[in-house]
């Protein structure tokens, strides 16, 4: 009568009979083939089936792949994307609703998040590169009348950075000569970091205007 | 197929999928399910049914629930495990081979005439008095593995044969007197199924399994996960066999109060074999 309480080493005879009785039923039973749909396939990775996400994988890479190409252009970096879509699908399959939409769908579409953000992410770092070495003195160069330019530079810039009025100087000051973020010099200065962006802003807009025709002049 | 067939770079697929099994391993469930002891499982369990107890109405307790018990009569087959297990615990010879029925069935029939509350209560001491003594045994450190019904199990497994078979019984009461069904929570589910799982070799060797399957178990659903066994003898290289279906829905096939065709089963692999293997499951009950 007791169920389970079969799992031992040394069942009777009617363990047998029954098996055996079973065993012919269960021939009759229906078993399916595995289907690819949204639905299962979401409960399979949930219950951390690793065959339902190379499955996913072979189905629905490419799709992302050649989706985040599109947005960056840069194969490797695409691949990047493609990563941090699977392994996001793998950690959290729970974010998926099969009722919100197709598998595919919520995964291109989570791969062009990741590619539009990390395009993003790149424009603003070669922008503020860019701004550091208008702004920054070069490193020492090799001959002393370069030496005596980069000197001239640094001296118009940072004269420059003086004429700026106070809240928009000290922003600049904090940002690009103490290497703080907008939200660290919001912090710093005790302002929202809304306002250190836009004094940072029209400062910049300032220097590049006032730099262009200064350099421009002593060159 | 290939990479280049997939227009993907080469050996993309090998290092996101080994990324993916860094942030999470193959078989564990999201979210994840907290690991209790076998004691806990018991405890739950009895805590559960005897909740039901409570609840029924005079009127339930003669109802039929199976082959010729009533709700009173199959709580007093349960005071019988319970004295048979005990037994064991303490190691008497003669409840290591008994028949779970035939062993407790003077228990079940002695239980006409008395009030349910007493059957109740008896049984609730007596799965109280098993859980003491599961822990006084672990304190002093004896006992490895009890004998009893023709089970050799180390008393925590034993505790979650109990609890799967409280959980059986709880439903059984349940359909008899109109009840909806009742599902372990996530952590007693896993340890029953993990029982299961793992035992599954050994039914295969009793059943005569053609074999061998090499099992990639995927059981959906709270307390669900995936396991992989090999079942069957091992006499050639075993055949891959997925098996994904419910993780409620196979422990009733393992307590045979389901069969394969009442579940939604999908397989990839050999139909046949797959069914062979639901079989052994089904064979895991004896009633």
């Amino acid at each position: 009568m007791a169920a389970a309480a079969q799992l031992c080493l040394d069942d009777p005879v009617t363990t047998l009979i029954a098996a055996e009785h079973c065993l012919r039923a269960a021939r009759h039973a229906s078993v399916q083939g595995v289907e690819g749909s949204d639905v299962l396939l979401a409960a399979r990775l949930t219950a951390g089936d690793d065959h339902a996400l190379a499955e996913v994988f072979d189905q629905q890479a490419s799709s992302v792949y050649g989706s985040a190409l599109r947005v960056l252009g840069n194969g490797s970096a695409a691949q990047d994307v493609v990563q941090d879509v699977f392994v996001e699908l793998w950690s959290h399959p729970d974010r998926y609703d099969p009722a919100a939409g197709s598998l595919r769908t919520y995964l291109v579409v989570l791969g062009r998040h990741r590619a539009v953000d990390l395009l993003r992410s790149e424009l603003r770092r070669v922008a503020r590169q860019e701004r550091h070495y208008r702004l920054t003195p070069a490193d020492p160069p090799g001959s002393a009348s370069d030496e005596v330019m980069a000197a001239e530079t640094a001296s118009v810039v940072r004269t420059a950075v003086r004429l700026l009025p106070d809240g928009q100087r000290q922003v600049v000051e904090l940002a690009y000569f103490g290497g703080l973020t907008c939200r660290e010099v919001a912090s710093v200065m005790g302002i929202p970091e809304g306002t250190a962006k836009s004094r940072l802003r029209l400062a910049m807009a300032k220097l590049e205007t006032v730099l262009d025709r200064q350099l421009l002049e002593s060159s | 197929m290939t990479a280049a067939d997939r227009n993907l770079p080469i050996g993309l697929r090998e290092r996101v999928l080994a990324a993916s099994l860094v942030a999470r391993s193959a078989g564990q469930p999201v979210p994840a399910v907290r690991q209790i002891s076998g004691a806990d499982s018991f405890g739950r369990a009895a805590d559960a049914f005897y909740d039901l107890l409570c609840a029924l109405d005079e009127e339930d307790w003669p109802k039929p629930v199976l082959r010729d018990l009533d709700v009173q009569g199959l709580v007093g087959h349960l005071i019988g495990v319970e004295d048979d297990v005990q037994r064991g615990l303490a190691g008497d010879p003669a409840v290591a081979d008994a028949g779970h029925v035939e062993s407790t069935q003077d228990a079940a029939v002695c239980q006409a005439g008395r009030s349910p509350a007493r059957t109740r209560d008896d049984w609730r001491r007596a799965a109280d008095r098993t859980l003491d003594l599961v822990a006084q045994g672990a304190d002093s450190g004896c006992a490895a593995v009890v004998a009893v019904h023709g089970m050799r199990l180390p008393p925590p497994e034993l505790l979650v044969v109990r609890a799967f078979e409280l959980w059986v019984h709880d439903n059984d009461v349940r359909q008899a007197v109109g009840l909806p069904p009742s599902v372990p929570d996530a952590p007693v589910l896993r340890l029953m199924i993990d029982l299961a799982a793992r035992m599954l070799p050994y039914a295969a060797a009793r059943t005569g399994l053609a074999g061998p399957v090499d099992m990639h178990l995927v059981l959906t659903g709270p307390g669900g996960g995936t396991w992989d066994v090999v079942v069957g003898p091992a006499t050639r290289d075993p055949e891959p066999v997925a098996i994904v279906t419910d993780a409620v829905g196979f422990c009733r096939l393992a307590a045979n109060r389901a069969t394969a065709a009442d579940l939604d089963v999908h397989v990839t692999g050999d139909a046949g074999l797959a069914a062979d293997v639901l079989a052994v499951a089904s064979a895991l009950a004896l009633d």
